[in-house]
């Protein structure tokens, strides 16, 4: 379950650069040398257990940042955001690979920047290298992989633990057709498991799909938050 | 935000980016770790063949290379500490791991780094006339203080970083000035009696001594200079965390 009650993310930003040096200097441990820059305003929902919702709008309207507020890296300014069990954010997908090292090596540091232990690790480990089809070539430095190679090594080590709570952010348009359908199928697995999806697409046939409710961001504020259908239909006024 | 808790799955993920690091450094390079004991080395010439004259004391080879060794550790670490947040910019922005895991990993990796370098150079130390003594144990507390300030220093450096880069560029440039300030190619007694208390007016006058204290003279680190190195660990951990908490929050929008 996930509960938004009045939740504002701001952004702190230098306006003056190296100006203002000297004003930190004078002011140390206020914030006066950055300027507070609301990205969200009084944001409110609730998604139930098991229910997914689509966050719908334009580029930069904030949609990534309340991803990432919902998985805990940003702090809200103000408000609470309640959610219980584990979160497992897929917002950058390849974050964290090191090109130099080889795929399985990267599979067990990535496990752990994702704050697992040694063991579950182990345990994972067979069911990622067989999601991802990389074969011999989980031997290889990632740095000779294709494209479509890094994203299938990156998508299944993002997705192999069962999560409780599942943020998704435009990553799921990765690898050939195969490939795609893998993941939505999985996708949708872990959702028959019990788990809460919230969902950042612009591609409204997998968001169709994927999810019952939507909500419609617009200049940090929510415009819009039900039906599925109708969101999109507002959306899509919001380019007229 | 997440909050700091060292369990198993911090813990796992500080050792696996600090072992990361290590294994990265030197991948592709045919000497590998040498290369960490290269610089010192050829160091170590240089002095030998610049400053040997006018030191006149006994084993000014042994003098100089322990300075050198943990000179190197610290001035390499406090930039590698410094430059984590901005190294690891994506992972901050995407993933929810505790942003003080990177300062973290830079100091285990740096101690890793130097234990490893710190075999052979034991060996050479040997070779140049080391004395083995009961006060070689006390490294192992005088490298914990002292990277306990490396890992605050750069802590506050890096946050700072975050905002003006300058800072970077900054500590790169005075690095080379503080190695000549601290009493490393020289030894304090060379400086004229009524300015050489200003030697003291430098945090890392202390740890070099204490490390020559144990390396060079084969006894226990001085115990004022070691009560000062304490001081200033606590102190400089304590504002560097604390700034770094404070500005935690701006990380994200400018990294």
């Amino acid at each position: 379950m996930i509960e938004l009650k009045n939740v504002d993310i701001c952004f702190y930003v230098q306006e003056n650069g190296f100006v203002s040096l000297k004003d930190f200097v004078l002011n140390i441990g206020k914030y006066n040398f950055l300027q507070k820059k609301f990205v969200l305003k009084n944001i409110n929902f609730e998604v139930k257990k098991g229910e997914s919702i689509a966050l719908l709008g334009k580029n930069g309207s904030g949609k990534s940042t309340l991803l990432r507020a919902l998985s805990g890296i940003i702090e809200p300014e103000k408000g609470e955001i309640i959610i219980n069990g584990n979160v497992a954010p897929l917002l950058g997908l390849g974050v964290g690979l090191e090109y130099e090292l080889n795929g399985l090596e990267n599979i067990k540091l990535s496990c752990a920047l994702m704050g697992m232990t040694k063991q579950e690790t182990k345990k994972l480990l067979p069911e990622i290298l067989e999601f991802s089809e990389l074969g011999e070539a989980a031997n290889w430095q990632v740095k000779r992989y294709s494209t479509g190679m890094m994203s299938r090594l990156a998508f299944s080590i993002a997705i192999m633990k069962q999560p409780d709570v599942l943020l998704i952010d435009e990553v799921l348009s990765v690898g050939d057709l195969g490939f795609q359908q893998k993941c939505l199928s999985k996708v949708e697995e872990i959702k028959k498991n019990g788990a809460t999806i919230v969902f950042v697409s612009h591609n409204f046939k997998e968001v169709e799909r994927m999810c019952t409710k939507g909500a419609v961001v617009n200049n940090g504020v929510i415009e819009y938050f039900g039906d599925i259908q109708e969101a999109g239909k507002r959306y899509h006024e919001l380019f007229n | 935000m997440a909050t700091l808790r060292f369990d198993k799955g911090f813990i796992n993920a500080v050792l696996s980016i600090a072992l990361k690091t290590i294994k990265l450094r030197y991948k592709n390079s045919v000497l590998g770790i040498f290369w960490s004991m290269l610089n010192p080395l050829l160091f170590l010439l240089i002095l030998m063949i610049v400053f040997s004259k006018i030191n006149h004391i006994e084993n000014f080879a042994l003098y100089a290379l322990s300075g050198l060794v943990f000179w190197n550790f610290i001035s390499a670490s406090i930039l590698q500490v410094l430059t984590s947040f901005i190294d690891n910019s994506s992972i901050l922005k995407s993933m929810n791991l505790h942003p003080f895991s990177f300062p973290l990993s830079a100091i285990v990796a740096a101690i890793i780094n130097l234990l490893l370098v710190l075999i052979p150079f034991f060996i050479i130390m040997f070779f140049l006339g080391y004395q083995l003594d009961i006060s070689l144990i006390f490294f192992i507390p005088l490298l914990i203080v002292t990277s306990v300030f490396v890992l605050g220093l750069g802590m506050l450096l890096g946050t700072l970083n975050v905002f003006f880069r300058d800072i970077q560029l900054l500590w790169n440039t005075i690095t080379p000035a503080f190695f000549y300030f601290t009493p490393i190619a020289y030894t304090p007694e060379l400086v004229p009696e009524n300015t050489r208390h200003f030697l003291k007016l430098n945090p890392f006058y202390y740890f070099i001594e204490c490390f020559h204290d144990i390396f060079y003279r084969s006894e226990f680190p001085n115990w004022t200079n070691f009560s000062v190195c304490v001081l200033m660990a606590l102190l400089s951990f304590t504002i560097g965390y604390w700034l770094f908490k404070k500005f935690r929050k701006g990380f994200i929008s400018n990294i």
